[in-house]
């Protein structure tokens, strides 16, 4: 049997329809049944929500970096480079002590709970034209999908940032202070963690957002306020430590009022976190799983309805990621279109 | 583009809903892929009245739940119309599966009226939906994607798989189909 055999055992005439008759037959069963469609404003707000969730989520990730970075006793500079993503799961919980202890999820202010932030090289995000010019302000090779879904359309606006750097002086007054304002008592902040100093660098790195909102229509018209793809590139963050040991952090930050165990036994799952930068997911809206990317193993986190998925990895010392409103296939073909 | 009133209130399904007229987007969807969600399930079911029952039922489930301008409607739509109408073939009964054969004379070009022929077909055809049955779901969605004309991106989009690799998937669905069919 070949395939047009198939073809026509599976028949090969099409049905004649008569869409207008079903057209108000749908109409005559959406009144009689009462059923209510979605409204795109509602939906809008489901993907916001998402977004925001993912948003708030990031704010974990300094978290969870301070909880996995490198410093090894004994050694004052060691360095944490992520050669690896995991998903960490986020519940509803976790975001709720976060937004309390973090005041709005600047990072400053968060990282301010446990003591002093500073910038030795502040983030100045500023936007160029083209991909060259971004190449060339960033130092390195700026890759873009070499083949985008029908739903993205447009050219991308560019928002480049440099290469930035911070340290942070842990410190116990600081806590205790910032536990206070809660109105809640933290752990007392082991010795050798008070006054130990954290390095932490990152970028530069390259934002390409496909449909941002303009002001004009935007690229899809149904959606103006939500970008249709967001292709993120990074050099891989890094933070060194002047003493304090991953173990010593770990035991502290995870004993921290309101972390939930869910997050905790995460963090402590991960196996090697010198090198693997944990990727915070609301636990309640998403889904994650290890996905092969531009060959090496990276992550995917998505709703499973097309309302948002996010493709993420590493390779060559660059951190990627794709993000939009696409099925999980549609993802990762961007992502490995990437050249 | 804006629906009146209950705005906000868009997860459907609590108490004291009112139907609302439906958009100009939605309808525009429903014109665009009427004819094909019933086309994918009549690959399925060779039943034209009951392709059109599923095809209402995978256009009620989508606007209870989706926006009609979603990027992703017309995927979803495909793949919903291959799984409810592979849904409603296994739920058949012996009955309705001898009406299915009777209904082979609407995809019979008019000149094949040679009752030993349509007989012949009927029986192949009738075969043709239980092997349908009996394959993985994805397989037997394939099928009735790809020979209701959905182009291999099409069929990607659908059922979630790369681009690159439906070629290979088709191949072993139609190789399960043979098997099957004998």
């Amino acid at each position: 049997m070949n395939d047009t055999e198939i073809g026509q055992a599976l028949g090969t005439a099409e049905p004649q329809v008569n869409t207008d008759d079903a057209l108000a037959r749908f109409r005559a069963r959406v009144q009689s049944e009462g059923i209510a469609g979605v409204t795109p404003v509602a939906h809008r707000r489901i993907a916001s929500r998402w977004l925001q969730g993912l948003a708030a989520a990031a704010g974990v990730v300094i978290v969870a970096s301070a909880l996995t970075l490198s410093g090894v006793a004994d050694s004052v500079l060691k360095i944490f480079e992520p050669k690896s993503v995991v998903a960490v799961p986020i519940t509803q919980s976790d975001l709720n002590y976060l937004n309390q202890a973090c005041a709005g999820l600047n990072l400053q202010d968060c990282m301010g709970a446990y003591g002093t932030f500073v910038w030795t090289t502040p983030p100045q995000p500023k936007e160029v034209q083209t991909r060259g010019q971004a190449s060339s302000e960033t130092g390195f090779a700026v890759q873009a999908p070499a083949s985008l879904p029908s739903s993205v359309t447009g050219s991308p606006r560019y928002g480049v940032i440099n290469r930035s750097s911070a340290t942070f002086t842990f410190s116990a007054d600081s806590t205790r202070q910032a536990a206070a304002r809660q109105n809640r008592t933290a752990p007392p902040m082991p010795a050798n963690i008070d006054g130990s100093k954290l390095f932490i660098t990152g970028g530069p790195a390259v934002v390409q957002i496909w449909g941002a909102p303009t002001g004009a229509t935007g690229a899809t018209g149904a959606y103006p306020d939500v970008p249709t793809l967001i292709v993120g590139q990074a050099k891989a963050p890094t933070i060194s430590s002047d003493g304090v040991t991953v173990a010593e952090l770990q035991a502290y930050l995870l004993s921290q009022p309101g972390i939930s165990p869910q997050l905790a036994a995460a963090i402590r799952a991960i196996s090697d976190p010198s090198s693997t930068l944990p990727v915070p997911v609301p636990a309640e809206l998403a889904i994650s799983h290890a996905v092969t990317v531009q060959g090496v193993q990276g992550l995917y986190v998505g709703d499973n309805t097309g309302i948002a998925s996010a493709v993420i990895w590493q390779k060559d010392g660059m951190m990627f990621e794709v993000i939009g409103s696409f099925t999980e296939s549609q993802a990762l073909s961007i992502a490995n279109s990437m050249r | 583009m804006t629906l009146p009133a209950r705005e906000g209130a868009g997860i459907p399904g609590g108490a004291g809903h009112v139907a609302q007229a439906i958009s100009p987007a939605f309808e525009g969807l429903f014109r665009a892929e009427y004819a094909r969600v019933v086309g994918i399930a009549h690959r399925v079911l060779a039943d034209q009245a009951e392709a059109e029952d599923v095809a209402q039922d995978v256009f009620v489930s989508f606007y209870r739940a989706h926006p009609a301008d979603a990027p992703y409607a017309p995927a979803w739509l495909h793949a919903a119309a291959a799984h409810a109408a592979l849904n409603a073939l296994r739920g058949r009964d012996r009955r309705a599966r001898r009406e299915a054969a009777q209904a082979v004379p609407i995809d019979t070009p008019a000149v094949d009226d040679d009752p030993a022929y349509i007989v012949a077909a009927s029986e192949t055809r009738d075969e043709v939906r239980a092997v349908l049955a009996r394959l993985p779901e994805r397989s037997a969605a394939m099928l009735a994607l790809r020979y209701a004309g959905l182009s291999y991106a099409e069929i990607a989009a659908a059922l979630d798989v790369r681009a690159s690799s439906v070629g290979t998937l088709l191949r072993r669905a139609e190789d399960a189909f043979r098997r099957e069919l004998r």
